[in-house]
């Protein structure tokens, strides 16, 4: 970005009016500095897996620095374990926390949403005020691509994804809810590369589970644009048999919904038709990343630093969680909660001038395949000439108690590690 | 833009002896152990063990196991592999350096007082309040959670965990004449005594 002016930079990314008026006025008139810089800050947008635990993880790291989180949302609602919401074998107030325990470690929490990022002067703009930085993390989730699929972007309020835990989450469970015995349920599952690759399949096990349990005459009916399960696949196909109610297709992309006709359409133009839809869009980076031109040239993903998390393109700026892609691991709470520690450590280490370290990130993802088991796979890496390698994955035997015990521990464990 | 640069050089020299959490040896090696076994290997969930204070040898042992599937875990296997890989013993010299904290995790007190009973026959080789014998490598089962210590009772007594190991012979033995159900009351003791 040195020697491109904020004009043009605004100007390139095509996001200056639009923030400009989304914000009211004229961007930078109003409220100027909203808390002037006395010493070492880093800015943390986004309160989520990744942002949440890195902007705790650098007080910890030292505590001489400020840290500033940026998070529009006042809860944290976990979207690991949502799916059973679906079910009703959880509550959505069991999956909800606030961020109290970040204030605790000293982080500053402003509900706020960062609206553009200028790099050359260090600042993040918030409407019309900026906060500036000396490192900047990036945390932003990701967005859904809601022109992929005709006739979605119009009605989202009717066509639930509840692939962001919070209020879809419960609105898509009350449809399931009041869907009449010998409905059809139809989820729709994006292409790769989308957030959570078991997630889709894990709430194939809860919705078919709930139906089979409540609504035996109904039917579950999966459209998979990939030509298969792209996780666990043998897992999810054996805990299946336990769901006559589910009719898999894979290579079904879906591109079109009228929910008028209750009707969604795939890419050959077979029609199904649904009494309750759940579709899961296409998505990309958070909007933030791509207003800020952090995304490769797919526009949809931000490329890093394999070890600090850094951005290919913009120095001082770190993107860590689902917004990231060229390592090989999923786009998953775990992986985000790593980024979001070993980034941590990272930028301390960057701001007081020396090495980071050379750490990876490990993946530990459980699905829950009916209300009381669960199954499990595990990656883990190690640092191969600058980058991320996998060592090995492991997948649990089977579904079993056991396995839903340990996921309750992970769960339990790891939002006191982002939260607590 | 040089001022700005050289303003950050500054800050970032007069912060630099800023000491936190995370400057112990080992520190940041551990840090993916949190996601499961938490802050300093202080496990908040009753599943999961507490590795704060674990002795180094009985951790680096603990590894080698998983890693080499002597110990079977699909979960422990590939991250005993990246300890192996990030170095056993500052990850070992981490949390036997971290005071344990007894678990939090609540037990009834009539299940404590029945494990209490009960316990006479672990005393033989955990000793007589649980905190076993470092030089055998028999180990400290005190203020682990509940949930955790049952769950390693029956994996001896099915055979699962360390199956074919010669040193567990008796150990496994013994708990193949416990009930199931008096597992979680001797769970439930142990993991209440401090």
């Amino acid at each position: 970005m040195t020697g491109i002016t904020r004009r043009e930079f605004l100007r390139a990314s095509g996001v200056g009016m639009v923030v400009g008026g989304l914000a009211g006025g004229c961007a930078g008139a109003a409220r100027g500095d909203m808390a002037p810089k006395t010493g070492r800050r880093v800015v943390v947008i986004g309160g989520g897996w990744g942002g949440a635990t890195a902007a705790k993880y650098v007080r910890l790291a030292d505590p001489s620095i400020e840290v500033i989180l940026l998070e529009p949302n006042r809860t944290f609602v976990s979207c690991p374990f949502s799916n059973l919401v679906l079910s009703g074998v959880r509550t959505i107030d069991s999956l909800t926390f606030d961020y109290r325990g970040l204030r605790r470690h000293g982080v500053s929490v402003r509900h706020e949403a960062a609206t553009a990022i200028e790099p050359e002067t260090r600042r993040v703009r918030v409407g019309e005020g900026y906060l500036q930085y000396d490192r900047l993390i990036v945390s932003p989730g990701v967005e859904f691509q809601w022109e992929q699929v005709e006739g979605l972007a119009e009605n989202q309020d009717k066509v639930l994804h509840a692939w962001k835990a919070g209020p879809q989450t419960v609105q898509l469970a009350a449809q399931l809810g009041s869907m009449p015995d010998g409905g059809v349920f139809v989820l729709t599952i994006p292409p790769a590369a989308y957030r959570c690759p078991p997630g889709p399949y894990e709430r194939t096990c809860q919705v078919a589970w709930y139906l089979k349990n409540n609504k035996p005459k109904s039917k579950l009916i999966v459209l998979d644009a990939n030509q298969n399960i792209i996780s666990k696949a043998g897992l999810f196909r054996a805990a299946w048999r336990d769901y006559p109610n589910i009719d898999y297709r894979a290579s079904n992309k879906v591109v079109k919904v009228d929910p008028s006709g209750r009707e969604v359409a795939t890419d050959f133009g077979d029609k199904v038709k649904y009494d309750v839809v759940n579709l899961i869009p296409p998505q990309r980076a958070g909007t933030i990343a791509v207003q800020a031109d952090l995304v490769g040239a797919d526009k949809r993903w931000c490329e890093v630093n394999h070890l600090t998390y850094e951005s290919v393109k913009h120095r001082d700026i770190h993107v860590i969680g689902d917004s990231t892609i060229g390592l090989p691991v999923p786009k998953s709470g775990n992986i985000a909660n790593a980024m979001g520690k070993i980034c941590a450590v990272a930028v301390v280490h960057l701001l007081d001038g020396k090495q980071p370290p050379a750490l990876p990130p490990g993946n530990t993802c459980y699905s829950w395949v009916n209300d009381r088991e669960a199954i499990a796979v595990v990656n883990a890496y190690k640092i191969d000439g600058g980058k991320v390698v996998q060592i090995e994955q492991k997948l649990t035997p089977g579904q079993s108690v056991a396995v839903a015990q340990n996921a309750v521990g992970w769960a339990t464990s790891i939002w006191n590690d982002i939260l607590g | 833009m040089r001022i700005a640069l050289t303003l950050v050089f500054i800050l970032a020299v007069a912060g630099a002896a800023g000491a936190g959490p995370l400057d112990a040896p080992g520190a940041t090696k551990a840090l993916n152990c949190a996601a499961c076994h938490g802050p300093s290997g202080q496990s908040p969930s009753d599943a999961m063990p507490i590795l704060a204070g674990l002795w180094p040898e009985y951790f680096k042992k603990a590894i080698q196991d998983y890693a080499a599937g002597r110990r079977p875990s699909p979960e422990m296997e590939p991250y005993a592999k990246q300890v192996l890989e990030l170095g056993v013993d500052d990850v070992a010299a981490y949390f036997a350096s971290q005071q344990r904290a007894s678990t939090k995790v609540k037990v009834d007190a009539a299940a404590v007082e029945r494990g209490r009973a009960a316990a006479q026959q672990c005393a033989v080789c955990h000793g007589s309040e649980g905190k076993g014998d470092r030089a055998k490598l028999i180990p400290d089962i005190t203020g682990q959670p509940p949930g955790y210590l049952r769950t390693q009772m029956l994996l001896f007594k099915e055979d699962r965990r360390s199956p074919g190991d010669e040193r567990l012979k008796a150990l496994k033995a013994l708990m193949k004449t416990i009930p199931d159900e008096t597992f979680a009351d001797l769970a439930a003791y142990f993991s209440s005594v401090r």
